[in-house]
């Protein structure tokens, strides 16, 4: 492509989108930067107070009941780990499809990945009652028998699945920030301090990035083996994400609850996780491009193609439920059928209505060319379709759960100030993460968008 | 036999500049033609530098491809086989336990922990070979040139030529020509 017709080309030397790219890493944090960073601690260390307040108690604080025993902690591990498939989903499914306007955001998508599976991590095992045992997940000989954990178990899928998901994750988000980080650590050559404890900054910074870009020179025999690496990494990626949600979708569809035993789930909750990861991803991407002023990397065309993808997948959530309704209404199962009218005018329809309202009415207005490039809009409406795909969650558990068979064991579920207090705490430690990613390493891949760049070049320059 | 000396031949590791000098070119067309002219003129010791991968490297080097995917596959077939005989052994010969009613070997209900672990030996057995083909986690590695990490881009030529051969090589399109130290 030549970079006259190209797009996405930021048409500035290579020197200057380092400059633009590392500006936040180098420069000190503003203000707003501390404020919102301190918010997001406080808020995950009351979190960590109130999971080790349990840890001491047991589960008893919580909402959970006989017929609910699923409640906020596995919605909030369902709705993190669909956050974080967005990110693969740039960094690996739009790189094999070769979509350019992946390369800016596709770093701190990833690291939203990371953050979002890390943050997802924490649910089912605090959720487990006695978290100590952990270890019991794992095969390995042991003297207990040996006993070894029931392989016929989705929920032993979902150990394999994601912490699969979040190695394989990590190891793509880092190679990818080797070549940057050897970037940084170039830059630091010209840079002194006159004052004591400048030098001693100076000199931590280096040896960070010292040991971060592990030697890296951009040889070219390197990058040879480096660019099959990326290219395996995303071929790999690309099944397991889709394996991963696939899994979390069976912990649900292999059991007898009506509404959950489904075989439209796996794809069903691939979709979901998709529509709500995009929705973060541009929620994050909204908020950097202004407070960071990278509006030329990250342009409306980019929130633009992201809008059109949340309209794609909100789509297919869309004919999910309604295959969903239609599938129970057919199959002329009593219980079934009652358990998509108890969704409609149970008492929690108020949770359906607000997921239907979110997820299904919501992203139309993404049709309208002015309104997908309306930026305070856009960013309206990702909040909303996140809120909409927490509720989906609240939806298929307790919905499901809180009538089930017999009705004498029904009950309702109320969540307590611990659920709450878990679900906003679980904010402040993504955020924690992400906000310390942004100010430490590269939010956008500087030798991709140079490769983007340039790339034209080589192809006429050799005359091709 | 000659998929061996393929392998061989697509398994060529970073070496450390030792010696030879280094000239840096003006931009990434200016570096591909002067990896070409190394690699006609026969110089068996070279390398380049820079800022991004560039298309064509390989041609112009004189390597092969990178035999990297072969060893994903093996760590597939790794991950894959490791995971299915383990579950077996466990299942059947350690500790049989009848969930359900289910058969003692239930294979079916293996493929997805199978799966999972052919992604991940994948991703390790790809992750370990870079490494090594590329020789990193030597963090006191610098590069020759400081700006070939931001938007510099130089060759190293090997071996006892001259800076006058090298700079005929060449042909006019180095800016800049420094000695390397041997160790």
């Amino acid at each position: 492509m030549d970079s006259a017709t190209n797009v996405y080309s930021i048409g500035k030397p290579a020197r200057e989108i380092d400059n633009d790219i590392l500006k936040p890493v180098e420069s000190f944090p503003t203000k707003t930067w501390w404020v919102v960073f301190s918010i997001a601690t406080t808020v995950m260390l009351i979190m960590w107070g109130i999971i080790g307040y349990t840890f001491k108690v047991g589960l008893g604080p919580l909402g959970i009941n006989n017929p609910v025993g699923w409640g906020f902690y596995i919605i909030n591990f369902v709705f993190w780990i669909g956050i974080g498939h967005a990110g693969t989903l740039i960094s690996a499914i739009l790189y094999l499809f070769r979509q350019r306007w992946r390369t800016t955001i596709n770093r701190a998508a990833e690291a939203m990945t990371i953050f979002a599976v890390m943050t997802a991590l924490i649910f089912p095992v605090i959720h487990l009652g006695r978290p100590w045992m952990v270890f019991f997940f794992f095969p390995y000989p042991n003297e207990r028998g040996p006993i070894w954990p029931n392989f016929k178990s989705p929920l032993l899928w979902d150990v394999f699945a994601i912490s699969t998901y979040f190695t394989v994750s990590l190891i793509f988000w880092f190679m990818g920030l080797v070549p940057d980080i050897a970037t940084m650590r170039d830059r630091l050559n010209n840079q002194e301090s006159d004052s004591k404890f400048g030098k001693l900054w100076l000199n931590f910074k280096r040896g960070v990035s010292n040991v971060l870009s592990i030697g890296w020179v951009g040889s070219g025999k390197t990058w040879i083996h480096y660019e099959k690496m990326v290219l395996i990494l995303a071929a790999m990626s690309t099944p397991l994400v889709f394996s991963v949600h696939s899994i979390v979708s069976m912990d649900f569809a292999t059991s007898v609850i009506p509404g959950w035993h489904a075989t439209i789930f796996p794809p069903y909750f691939v979709a979901g996780a998709i529509y709500s990861g995009f929705a973060m991803v541009m929620t994050l991407m909204i908020i950097t491009r202004e407070v960071f002023q990278l509006k030329q990397y990250i342009t409306l065309k980019h929130l633009e193609n992201m809008a059109i993808v949340i309209l794609l997948t909100g789509m297919m959530v869309s004919f999910a439920y309604t295959i969903e309704f239609v599938i129970a209404a057919y199959s002329g199962n009593k219980i079934e059928q009652y358990a998509f009218l108890n969704r409609l005018k149970g008492p929690y329809a108020w949770g359906f209505w607000t997921m239907f309202t979110c997820n299904v009415v919501s992203p139309h207005f993404m049709w309208f060319k002015k309104l997908r490039t309306n930026i305070p809009f856009l960013f309206f409406i990702t909040i909303i379709v996140n809120i909409g795909m927490w509720f989906e969650r609240y939806v298929i558990v307790v919905i499901s759960l809180h009538r089930d068979y017999i009705p004498s064991s029904w009950d309702l579920y109320s969540p307590t100030w611990v659920d709450y207090s878990v679900l906003i705490g679980s904010f402040g430690w993504f955020f924690f993460w992400y906000l310390l990613f942004v100010r430490i390493l590269p939010q956008i891949a500087i030798a991709e968008v140079k490769a983007d760049e340039y790339g034209d070049q080589v192809a006429k320059g050799m005359g091709h | 036999m000659s998929i061996f000396t393929d392998i061989k031949k697509g398994l060529y590791r970073y070496e450390e500049p030792n010696g030879g000098w280094v000239a840096t070119v003006k931009d990434a067309p200016a570096l591909l033609k002067a990896a070409e002219k190394a690699r006609d003129a026969g110089v068996k010791d070279f390398d380049v530098f820079s800022p991004f991968p560039i298309h064509g490297l390989e041609k112009a080097m004189g390597l092969s491809r990178s035999w990297i995917p072969f060893f994903s596959l093996c760590g597939g077939i790794f991950g894959a086989t490791f995971a299915f005989a383990s579950m077996t052994l466990i299942d059947v010969f350690s500790w049989t336990i009848i969930h359900g009613g289910k058969p003692a070997w239930p294979w079916p209900a293996y493929i997805p922990i199978t799966f999972e672990l052919m992604v991940l030996f994948t991703a390790f057995f790809t992750l370990g070979t870079t490494l090594y083909l590329g020789r990193l986690g030597k963090i006191s590695r610098r590069p020759l040139v400081n700006s070939v990490t931001s938007d510099g881009f130089a060759i190293w030529i090997g071996g006892n030529l001259s800076k006058q051969e090298v700079e005929n090589m060449l042909q006019g399109s180095a800016i800049m020509i420094q000695e390397v130290p041997r160790k």
